[in-house]
């Protein structure tokens, strides 16, 4: 029986405010899974704290909604335990920029075969408006009354740097291009990030009609393999190029762990595994 | 050689004392590995330094014929390398007893009780070597000649030991080693004990230490994946689970750090896999927040703590008992999770498969709490028999599997919820027991939502005030089952029912209190010794047939503030005399039949009269 959208969706209904861009990044999110044909069953959305967490809520998959900045590492451990599934790490911008920041180089240098989607609204809208890391300079928030007075973290020139193997942005407004996006990011083999950009209605910094004025998508041309190219076109700000900025080849995680079990069974027991007897026998 | 503990024939500890970096205790294990290959049985003692190079380093050997219980006391001999070793440790030799120093390096009393045997360690490697590197191979050489070890034997342990270092290494230490063997053969000693290999040793009894003892407990388990971050003193069981598990087609990872590698684990258990972690108290306190999701998502993992010397980073290479306050209840809210404290190293292994089985089959974290002594001591252990692993169906109820043992090894595992009934499901059903059957990821139909947010039955968030009690009950109903559970388990005491006096310990202290109490009971005090392996929740009903009768209990703990003491007097409402020792060293039979002997004279003055 053919899938429909309605696969995707668990019985909770989202209780996001009206207008968040949220509620774009769970359609585009079903969207994609249903044109690949994922089975909802071998699917697991690993998410954090904050208004972008609650996205596992409403998705009819294995889902766990952890704790602040832990979705990463939690995502990581499941694919790594079963790699057969298809596992998503979904947070915002204080989850993955602030408190979890941490989490990102190590993953990537381990290439874990996960989605890692960064939905970033600029603001800690959950709890109603305190500063995240990439609020404005200057803008005045409930823990900034005089003015955010840090300067923004700039996050994808950091993924960049990290060596992500799968770097886009997105905007969150924009179903269509970002459905296209999650699908690249789903099907890339290695730890891929789509950082969203996802407007807070509530306590609007990014507002989508402005947002929509200084998107542009990266040139047809943009080469993905070239790292510098992507942080020059990175760093731009006007405009702020949507797309995907680097995607390159190299072993998952699940390929470096495969490879451990081949060269030490290889090496020292003919190519086998070893039985419980002869790991009691390393030890007498 | 007669000794002073027991009827015994041979029982006797020898002591090698000198600079971090100088190799004095992988000396010392390399005798142990000799003696661990006779018909007697060995248990090492290592303290070190937490630097790279410098410090007081030693390795104490008892070699008795019978098992061994602790470290024992004074030592028979002692070889010191340097002015500081000998300083520390010369206090602490026999009466009679051997010492062997380096005189270019040591300066001894001419008072004391001793046969003192001055060896030029470092003389002898520069001599033979060039450098003053391989001291250590010196003294193995010279230790070996003493205890009648065949030179072939030595040989075939430096060379499967530094094989690997290439010809030349190999070429110097045997040569170090040469020296050694010679210089004894010159002192013209007479063994007094010869060590001769016993095949039977080889066959039945391995030398492991308590962390090496949990990574195999945990491959015995079933368990497949390990994530860890590095920590002193729990490193051990990282290095060996990193080696083992692809051996075996498990997973192992290093993260970043302690959250990452308990998150790691969630995510494993998640995904249907035993997950283990292993780590020491700083490490525990980071893991808190993964700790309270672990037992709200209700997934099975095993945290093994091998604590050491507390707060902050404290004393890394010490043993502490001071983890236990935090491992019970340290994490926001109420989490129920089980704790478990090995009380030996063979126990180390056996507990490990325990907590993997309770984790499992209670969905909830299980914390094993081991410390540096047991971790990084090192005993002739009866090798497991891994052909008695049995795996136990679902349909066994969780009261009905045996603590595992010599005799049965049982492993569980979740139970499944029945994938033909999947309609309806609620992942968090409360049930008699507390314990919801799980469904697994690739299972169609079984897809759930669970959270660190309170949640009802099917995992939808809620804050309702009924939904809160209704969960909260539930989840603490399993500790409820667990506890029933428990009290159909032998009791965990030894001793006289006679007795007035009754002691409590827990972990690594039961080979010193047992000792103590055979001490005791030469000299005609009577105690009985209550060691519980499950600290939390507690048996209550054994420990309070355990306390009937007594007029005083002893509680013995390596830490300042009594923790288990605590706990003891808030729920059964007694008032124990406590013997904390907080010195980052363990507690010996000697200091603890001290105490009990004081209190002896006090409470039970029928059994003193007879001294």
């Amino acid at each position: 029986m053919k899938r429909t959208l309605q696969d995707y969706k668990s019985i909770i209904e989202p209780v996001w405010c009206p207008g968040c861009g949220d509620y774009g990044v769970l359609t585009s999110l079903q969207r994609a899974l249903l044109n690949l044909d994922i089975a909802p069953e071998n699917i697991v959305t690993v998410s954090g704290i904050g208004c972008s967490g609650r996205l596992s809520h409403f998705l009819n998959t294995y889902s766990l909604h952890g704790t602040h900045g832990r979705a990463v590492p939690t995502a990581l451990g499941a694919k790594a335990a079963n790699p057969n599934l298809t596992v998503f790490a979904v947070g915002g911008d204080g989850d993955g920029l602030g408190i979890g920041g941490g989490h990102i180089s190590h993953a990537a240098r381990k290439n874990v075969d996960i989605t890692y989607l960064l939905i970033d609204n600029q603001i800690y809208g959950l709890t109603k408006g305190q500063t995240s890391p990439t609020s404005p300079i200057g803008v005045k928030t409930k823990t900034s009354p005089h003015g955010v007075f840090e300067d923004t973290l700039a996050a994808i020139p950091i993924f960049l740097a990290y060596d992500v193997s799968f770097v886009a942005r997105a905007n969150g407004v924009d179903t269509k291009s970002l459905t296209e996006i999650l699908m690249e990011a789903i099907s890339h083999k290695g730890m891929s990030i789509v950082y969203i950009l996802s407007p807070c209605r509530t306590f609007p910094l990014l507002d989508a009609k402005g947002l929509k004025a200084i998107l542009q998508p990266l040139p047809d041309d943009h080469p993905r393999d070239i790292k510098m190219v992507a942080m020059e076109r990175a760093y731009s700000d006007r405009p702020i190029y949507t797309g995907v900025f680097y995607q390159v080849q190299k072993p998952t995680l699940e390929d470096r762990l495969q490879s451990v079990v081949k060269k030490v069974c290889d090496k020292t027991n003919g190519g086998k595994k070893y039985t419980i007897d002869k790991v009691l026998n390393s030890f007498t | 050689m007669k000794n002073s503990h027991s009827n015994c024939d041979v029982d006797f500890a020898i002591r090698i004392g000198g600079e971090g970096g100088e190799g004095v205790i992988s000396a010392g294990e390399l005798f142990a590995q000799v003696a661990a290959r006779t018909a007697y049985h060995v248990f090492t003692y290592i303290t070190y330094p937490a630097e790279i190079k410098g410090g007081f380093s030693m390795i104490q050997i008892r070699i008795k014929d019978g098992k061994i219980y602790s470290m024992g006391s004074l030592v028979d001999y002692l070889i010191t390398f340097n002015q500081q070793a000998y300083n520390r440790t010369i206090k602490e030799l026999k009466p009679g007893g051997t010492l062997i120093y380096d005189p270019d390096e040591v300066e001894i009393k001419n008072d004391i009780n001793a046969e003192c045997y001055p060896i030029k360690l470092t003389k002898l490697v520069t001599e033979v070597t060039g450098s003053k590197l391989g001291k250590n191979v010196v003294a193995l050489g010279v230790l070996g000649y003493l205890f009648g070890v065949e030179f072939g034997i030595l040989e075939k342990l430096i060379i499967d030991r530094y094989g690997a270092k290439g010809e030349d290494i190999i070429k110097n230490n045997i040569n170090a080693l040469k020296a050694g063997y010679a210089s004894g053969r010159a002192i013209n000693w007479k063994p007094k004990i010869e060590l001769i290999a016993d095949p039977d040793a080889k066959e039945h009894y391995m030398l492991i230490s308590g962390n090496e003892a949990v990574a195999l407990g945990a491959i015995a388990a079933g368990c497949r994946f390990v994530a860890g971050y590095p920590i002193t003193p729990a490193t051990p069981i990282f290095e060996s689970l990193t080696d083992l598990m692809p051996k075996v087609g498990g997973r192992a990872i290093q993260l970043e750090d302690e959250i990452a590698s308990l998150s790691a684990c969630i995510g494993a258990s998640f995904a249907g896999e035993k997950a283990i972690t292993p780590t020491s108290g700083p490490g525990l306190q980071l893991m808190g927040e993964q700790l309270n999701l672990a037992s709200m998502l209700e997934l099975p993992l095993v945290i093994v703590d091998v604590q050491r010397g507390g707060p902050s980073t404290g004393l890394p290479t010490k043993t502490e008992q001071s983890d236990l306050k935090f491992a019970i209840y340290g994490t926001s809210g109420e989490a129920p999770r089980v704790i478990l404290a090995p009380s030996s190293v063979e126990d180390c292994f056996y507990q490990t498969i325990r907590a993997f089985n309770i984790a499992e089959r209670l969905q909830m974290p299980v914390i094993v709490l081991s410390d540096q002594s047991i971790g990084y001591r090192k005993a002739t252990v009866r090798i497991p028999d891994f052909t008695k692993i049995v795996e136990v169906d679902s349909s066994i109820p969780t009261d009905e599997i045996l603590i595992p043992s010599p005799e049965r090894i049982e492993i569980a595992r979740r139970i499944e919820m029945d994938p033909t009934k999947l309609n309806g499901y609620k992942r968090f059903l409360d049930t008699a027991d507390g314990v919801s059957p799980i469904t697994t990821p690739g299972l169609s139909g079984g897809q759930y939502l669970s959270g660190g947010l309170e949640h009802d039955e099917t995992g939808k968030a809620s804050y309702l005030p009924n939904v809160h009690l209704l969960m909260m009950t539930k989840r603490f109903k399993k500790l409820e089952t667990l506890s029933k559970a428990f009290e159909k388990n032998p009791p965990e005491y030894e001793g006289s029912e006679d007795a007035k006096i009754g002691v409590i310990g827990w972990g690594s202290t039961e080979g010193a209190i047992r000792e103590a109490r055979l001490l005791a009971e030469q000299r005609g005090i009577l105690f009985r010794h209550l060691h519980p392996k499950v600290l939390s929740p507690l048996p209550e009903r054994q420990v309070r047939h355990f306390l009937a009768g007594l007029k005083q209990v002893i509680m013995i703990e390596e830490n300042y503030t009594g923790q288990f003491a605590h706990f003891i007097k808030a729920k059964f409402g007694i008032k124990p005399i406590e013997i904390h020792k907080s010195e980052g060293v363990p507690i010996t039979p000697e200091e603890i039949f001290t105490g009990i002997e004081k209190v002896a004279r006090i409470v039970d003055e029928a059994h003193i009269a007879r001294l």
